[in-house]
């Protein structure tokens, strides 16, 4: 329970430990594959419904947010609490540069991913330069999410401020679609799935692992901690920003709020604890099971913001290092 | 100038108070209680409620500290009790988490129960003139009850033998042990304390201008960013900063505009946190 | 007045200290000797509070102590003066002082009576502690402590860090205050200066008690002699 919590060397402390990669790749596909193949099932059931695939979508690009900082503050400690931000400059850059650019869709995605993926590395790199911890990195990155939410209010000539960005391209595509939006946003929960267990099981995993567990034995068996410290993040932060832009495409409208700190990072935090950070499937799980519970609340009105709150408050008392590694230390008991 | 300077103080001294509650928190038993910007907001809505039940404003407002102490218990009873179990990092960051589980739990209470209530208490009278600027009467109160009470905290924390105890704990945990000092207890009575600090927030934040019931996060934010640059700790840190965001804001409102100025406002906090983590009055680690 | 029997404790990795028993009368002084390692630091903190035991007793002036929190045995009239000190660096010297008497205020004759004792804290008054050097730093942890009014004073290798002649003087005012009746229990790696001052010590080797006896007894054993006394 609460003595899951070690004292550490700092970063690696809420979560546990990333479990051991597989050995071969199989053992890495085929539960991917599982995954994937159960969640493409879901439109079977609620397919009819437009706002229900809405949820849906929205369910799976959560899940994105919370592979990409599983990336982040899993693998390597560094609490970034700017996720909606950094997803949205993917979703308001891609949509600036699309409509207001007039740049080719593909291309718009691509470079405002692109622009995420530099933004995270900085951020990384400063909080490297300084030697910031965890705290204060939180900090940085949270002034970093209000800086950032407050120029889209202010720049409303090219964001739309508060009244939103209606976005023109891609209107009459697949995109607009109730289920296309779906699969699209599921393939690439599994691209990201795919990346982070390739990434694990390689050198670059290895190196995030250590440390995150020591930094100082980490620097002294060669491994260059500022180097992959920023690694993960821009790669974390990539994907943050590809499902921030694919997600602003698909919803046709976005504004402040979307990619608002209460609303995401809040939420994907949230999920990534529960699933069990620094597991593979922990952000998916979380996402699965926090958009169920999401809807059930629904109509709770302001008092979903009680029952949330008691949720966090059970979770991190109780199941402090999340679902998967508190099943599997209860599976290991028994045998 | 003069005006936005002193408007300036005025704001500071605001998040000066606002920030000093936190950081007394974190100095001592290294928590961080992101439900305090509740805590302001419910003791204000308990003052709202005394009032609405024909108290009149000065009883209310003593209600609301009551309130805000009352809670301050509360959250050491509770939530902070398997907090006190860890230590360093791992606290922090437990009762981070906890204490947010809190916040959203009375934010979600207080929003759906009373959604469109806020706090505001008028002082007669027409503006004040201070050195040639005329100010909102409300804000000079406010300003003037702030130094009042931050006086008093200085007296308190160096002349008393209560006041000294608790800066030993701050200072060195096992050293106050070995002296008889139990810092269980200290803890106990600086929530309490802190808990009457946000309340007094609120109190003197309604006097210029409304307390929604909704303002719970967003005080929050800005007592965390205000204790960071002052320094983790430090409460003349806490002060300093105040004063200097303050007056930063307000020159920055006066010739930019709100949301610029915001910016501006959050960058000049991130720059001060990253030449000096420490804070302005923080100690080097 | 102090009963130490069966005492057992140590951290996550195991017990550090075993089966520890040893007594303190009223009025002696007594010494704890061994090299690093050998777990006086760990056995102080069990007796007095910062360290929970695993088993034992340990009964202060006819009442058992083990287990209390190390808080509430500073009130009951002993006063631990550890190997780190412990000061309140950026508070004076003389709230350091003051805070010893906690929760009473200070007696104003005690003050003046550590004060003597200790002239150069006299002089450094309203210094913050610390920037003080390190004897002085001994010097008020000492003081703090003796602010109390103890009936024990539990030191725990007062002499780390200080030069010799320093290290004289702090055994010094120990011997004065002896001699004024208080009750000394030292634990010490200078054993010379340690053995001058006390009655009877105990050599604590790995963890376990393996010699006890009067100063000059231990004085006199060959083992003694030569692991701790540096004589073949």
């Amino acid at each position: 329970m609460i003595e899951d919590y070690t004292e550490g060397t700092g970063t690696a402390v809420v979560g546990g430990t990333e479990q051991r990669a597989s050995r071969s790749l199989t053992a890495l596909l085929w539960p991917i594959a599982l995954v994937g193949a159960l969640l493409s099932l879901i439109p079977l059931w609620l397919g009819d419904s437009r706002v229900m695939m809405g949820v849906a979508v929205l369910g799976l690009t959560f899940a994105c947010y919370a592979v990409g900082f599983n990336l982040i503050f899993g693998s390597t400690g560094q609490l970034f609490l700017c996720v909606g931000a950094l997803a949205g400059i993917g979703g308001y850059g891609s949509a600036i540069l699309a409509d207001r650019v007039g740049l080719p869709l593909l291309l718009s995605i691509l470079l405002a991913s692109l622009a995420s993926s530099v933004f995270g590395g900085l951020l990384s790199w400063i909080a490297v330069r300084r030697s910031l911890g965890v705290i204060f990195t939180g900090i940085i990155t949270l002034i970093f999410s209000l800086v950032f939410g407050n120029l889209l209010l202010g720049a409303a000539g090219v964001t739309g401020g508060d009244g939103g960005f209606h976005i023109q391209t891609g209107a009459d595509t697949f995109l607009r679609q109730t289920i296309p939006p779906y699969y699209l946003m599921l393939a690439l929960v599994l691209i990201f799935l795919l990346t982070h267990g390739l990434l694990r099981r390689s050198y670059i995993g290895w190196a995030f692992r250590a440390l995150r567990d020591d930094e100082v034995a980490a620097e002294l068996a060669g491994v260059n901690v500022a180097r992959y410290r920023v690694i993960a993040a821009g790669i974390g932060a990539a994907m943050l920003g590809l499902a921030g832009s694919l997600f602003a495409f698909t919803e046709g409208t976005i504004s402040p709020t979307t990619y608002g700190f209460a609303q995401v990072d809040v939420e994907t935090m949230v999920m990534l604890a529960f699933g069990g950070i620094g597991t593979l499937f922990g952000p998916v799980l979380g996402a699965v099971v926090f958009t169920v519970i999401n809807e059930l609340i629904q109509d709770l009105g302001q008092l979903r913001l009680l029952v949330y709150g008691a949720l966090i408050i059970a979770l991190f008392l109780w199941v402090p290092r999340g679902i998967i590694p508190t099943l599997g230390d209860l599976i290991r008991r028994r045998k | 100038m003069i005006a936005n300077l002193l408007d300036g103080i005025v704001l500071g001294l605001q998040f000066g108070l606002l920030a000093g509650g936190l950081t007394l928190v974190y100095g001592l038993g290294g928590v961080l209680n992101l439900a305090y910007g509740q805590m302001a907001v419910l003791s204000a809505m308990a003052v709202v409620l005394s009032m609405e039940a024909g108290l009149a404003p000065i009883p209310a407002v003593a209600v609301g500290l009551v309130a805000g102490g009352l809670l301050g218990l509360l959250l050491d009873l509770t939530i902070l009790r398997p907090v006190y179990r860890l230590q360093g990092e791992a606290r922090v960051l437990l009762s981070l988490l906890l204490t947010l589980g809190m916040a959203f739990m009375v934010d979600g209470f207080l929003t759906w129960r009373y959604p469109t209530k806020a706090l505001t208490l008028r002082i007669g009278g027409g503006p004040v003139e201070i050195i040639g600027v005329r100010m909102v009467r409300g804000g000079v109160v406010a300003s003037v009850i702030t130094i009042l009470v931050l006086t008093g905290l200085l007296l308190f924390f160096r002349k008393t033998t209560l006041g000294r105890a608790i800066r030993s704990v701050i200072e060195d945990e096992q050293g106050a042990r070995l002296v008889g000092i139990d810092p269980q207890r200290m803890l106990r009575l600086i929530l309490v304390l802190t808990g009457v600090l946000a309340a007094l927030v609120a109190v003197t934040r309604s006097l210029v201008t409304p307390v929604a019931v909704t303002a719970g996060f967003e005080l929050t934010v800005s007592a965390l960013i205000v204790t960071v640059v002052g320094g983790l700790g430090s409460v003349g840190g806490a002060i300093l900063a105040g004063i200097l965001l303050g007056i930063i804001s307000t020159f920055a409102a006066s010739s930019i505009g709100t949301v610029l100025s915001l910016i501006i406002l959050l960058v000049a906090a991130a720059v001060t946190i990253l030449i000096r983590p420490s804070g302005l009055l923080g100690v080097k680690e | 007045m102090l009963e130490v029997q069966g005492l057992t404790a140590g951290y996550q990795g195991g017990d550090v200290i075993r089966d520890i028993g040893f007594h303190v009368a009223e009025g002696e002084a007594v010494m704890i000797i061994g090299s690093n390692g050998a777990g006086k630091t760990s056995l102080f903190r069990a007796v007095l509070g910062l360290l929970q035991p695993t088993s034992g007793n340990v009964v202060f002036q006819g009442e058992g102590i083990s287990g209390l929190a190390a808080e509430r045995i500073a009130r009951l009239g002993i006063s631990f003066v550890p190997a780190e000190r412990h000061l309140f660096p950026r508070m004076t010297v003389q709230d350091n002082l003051a805070l010893g008497a906690y929760p009473n205020r200070p007696d104003p004759t005690t003050m003046k009576v550590v004060l003597d004792l200790f002239p150069r804290l006299a002089e450094r008054r309203r210094q913050h502690a610390g920037t003080m050097s390190g004897g002085e730093q001994q010097m008020l942890a000492v003081g703090r402590a003796l602010m109390s009014e103890p009936r024990l004073l539990v030191l725990d290798e007062p002499t780390t860090g200080l030069a010799p002649k320093l290290a004289a003087e702090a055994y010094q005012a120990l011997r004065t205050l002896k001699g004024s009746g208080l009750t000394v229990l030292v634990a010490e790696q200078q054993v010379p200066l340690a053995m001058a001052l006390s009655d009877r010590g105990y050599v604590l080797e790995n963890g376990v008690i393996s010699k006890e006896g009067t100063s000059a007894e231990l004085a006199k054993d060959p083992d003694v002699r030569r692991s701790y006394l540096g004589i073949a």
